[in-house]
């Protein structure tokens, strides 16, 4: 179901056209179909086992489809592995903590970075003065990363060692090392300290400003409001409806499935 | 201690350290529980042994072995590292793309046993279970290989050997290479999340180890001369791990220092223990060798249980103009 608020120009820069994806006879996810608009947040919502975090592991390679088509940026990715759809710049975060605890939390953001000569068995062999350079013009973006997240005194710290939502914000800085064109971000406010996921919020925004596109999956409703431009509802694998969070407020059956209150 | 025990002892614990550097490379670096290494380590030295040797119609036919090449050193060497990373592509290409971690390491083992029955068996192949005997050692044409200048060269090239070896590993390791194959042995998903291809790090990482590995085999059976299924059944994979466990895992001096603790050092005390006289008495026969077994799988569990991360844990990286 395509978003039907947003200015007919806007093109989609991921369209899920009838997502199918089944465990044993079970539909998680049962013929999703959705767009996402450049520059924008999107929000995805809906109870717990609607198929939401299977659907964003579908977009994001995790879980191949059963069937269906996903094309982002032009370009059908539907059998395209999880590490390819990174690289062209689909990166997701995931709903449980997935740090890479024995790393630093500066070596979290470095080891995402996908332009360093040394990040092959080829420019390891080399040396360090082979890639030295990228080393350190990455190891500033990285720290810049960490300053305007807050995280600057905790760079040599493992990242198990970390918050909840510290790890969450980790996480987040690690995608955006990638220099993502579609951020897949799958409830990064769950169990996080309230402080935090307002930081986290202000972020988000700022991240919008500039640019990025966001399709993310949150429970909290109020969030979603202040945050999503459009919001996609699922409930038993299927879409019930989409809009801005007012007017799915006005529509019954939605109400009724799931947005008490 | 002579000269002669001293060169054994040191070209042991060469063999030994660049062994448990391929390993640690593998397993403590990487996270791939390589529970067949020893057969890439076997392969290397039979790869060496029949490049060097004569075909097996000289010295009267007692043995059987398929080539025999007479190649000059170090061509059997270089020839034992190739034959270590060639078995490694089919292995990883079957073992490391879709198995579990843990599929994996069962996986490993059971290829470890079949290799070595296999072998045993093929007894036109590879000399089957009496082996391959007679391999000239490295040299032996330009300088007598019975005398003391002889054993320095030997330990003089094994040393090379561990240099060499040593700068590999440490260049993979402290790289942004070795960050990624850090990254994706604490979380594969993630890795493959932020663009890693678990299965293309996998699959280097097993081959370059799988090359070390044949390299520490061609060392060992150039000294030894004689090579055989009895020298490389598991068991001698789970000596390199203990090495490696107690060492520290993803630490390269880690796994030197595991090298000379565990299979040089820990060893060698068992077996002098057990040709101590009175010591060697006690008990049933076989007692004190299998002490020594029960003693491997004691250190491992000890380790493991108060002290994991080993006698060098793997080193936490900060990088100057850091806060504080």
């Amino acid at each position: 179901m395509s978003s039907t608020l947003t200015a007919p120009t806007d093109k989609p820069m991921l369209v899920a056209n009838d997502i199918h994806r089944h465990f044993e006879g079970m539909h998680a996810v049962d013929g999703v179909s959705l767009d996402v608009i450049p520059g924008k947040i999107t929000g995805l919502i809906g109870p717990n086992g609607a198929g939401k975090s299977t659907f964003m592991a579908v977009l994001a390679g995790t879980l191949p489809a059963t069937s269906g088509t996903i094309v982002f940026d032009g370009e059908d990715i539907t059998r395209m592995p999880a590490y390819m759809r990174a690289r062209r710049r689909l990166v997701r975060t995931f709903q449980l903590p997935s740090e890479f605890a024995q790393l630093t939390v500066l070596e979290n953001l470095l080891v995402a970075a996908p332009t360093n000569r040394g990040d092959s068995l080829f420019g390891a062999l080399m040396g360090k003065r082979y890639w030295i350079e990228d080393e350190r013009r990455l190891v500033g973006e990285a720290r810049s990363l960490l300053k305007r997240f807050g995280m600057s005194a905790k760079e040599s710290d493992y990242a198990g060692s970390m918050s909840g939502g510290q790890k969450r914000l980790i996480e987040i800085m690690r995608a955006l090392m990638l220099h993502p064109s579609l951020l897949l971000l799958d409830e990064p406010m769950s169990g996080v300290h309230p402080k935090i996921v307002e930081e986290i919020q202000y972020y988000l925004q700022d991240l919008r400003a500039e640019g990025l596109t966001i399709l993310m999956v949150e429970h909290e409703l109020h969030m979603v409001e202040r945050l999503c431009d459009t919001v996609v509802v699922m409930a038993q694998g299927k879409v019930i409806g989409s809009g801005t969070m007012t007017s799915l407020r006005r529509q019954r059956e939605i109400v009724d499935a799931y947005l008490v209150g | 201690m002579n000269t002669y025990y001293a060169a054994n002892l040191l070209i042991y614990a060469g063999i030994d350290i660049i062994a448990c550097l391929a390993l640690n490379l593998q397993f403590g670096v990487t996270g791939i529980v390589n529970f067949s290494f020893i057969v890439f380590q076997a392969v290397g030295a039979y790869a060496a042994a029949v490049l060097s040797m004569p075909p097996d119609t000289a010295n009267g036919g007692f043995q059987h072995y398929i080539g025999g090449y007479s190649l000059p050193f170090p061509a059997p060497w270089v020839g034992g590292a190739v034959a270590g990373g060639l078995l490694a592509i089919p292995v990883g290409f079957v073992v490391l793309r879709k198995l579990r971690s843990d599929y994996q390491a069962i996986a490993l083992l059971v290829l470890s046993v079949i290799a070595n029955t296999v072998i045993t068996n093929a007894d036109k192949f590879l000399g089957g279970a009496a082996g391959i005997s007679l391999v000239p050692p490295p040299l032996s044409d330009v300088i007598n290989p019975n005398t003391e200048p002889y054993e320095y060269l030997y330990v003089g090239i094994t040393a090379v050997c561990v240099v060499l070896a040593l700068v590999v590993v440490n260049r993979v390791v402290n790289s942004p290479y070795g960050r990624s194959l850090r990254a994706m042995r604490e979380r594969e998903l993630a890795a493959a999340a932020i663009g890693k291809n678990p299965v293309q790090l996998k699959m280097t990482i097993f081959i370059v180890g799988g090359v070390i590995a044949g390299l520490s085999g061609a060392i060992l059976v150039g000294f030894i001369q004689v090579w055989a299924p009895s020298v490389w059944l598991y068991p001698e994979t789970i000596i390199l791990f203990a090495a490696i466990i107690v060492g520290g895992r993803g630490n390269n001096v880690g796994a030197i220092l595991g090298a000379l603790l565990v299979p040089v050092g820990f060893e060698e005390v068992t077996r002098l223990l057990n040709n101590n006289a009175s010591i060697a008495n006690l008990g049933p026969p076989g007692l004190i060798p299998a002490l020594q077994w029960v003693a491997i799988g004691l250190l491992i569990l000890g380790f493991l249980w108060f002290r994991p991360q080993g006698v060098r844990p793997e080193p936490r990286r900060i990088f100057e103009g850091g806060p504080e």
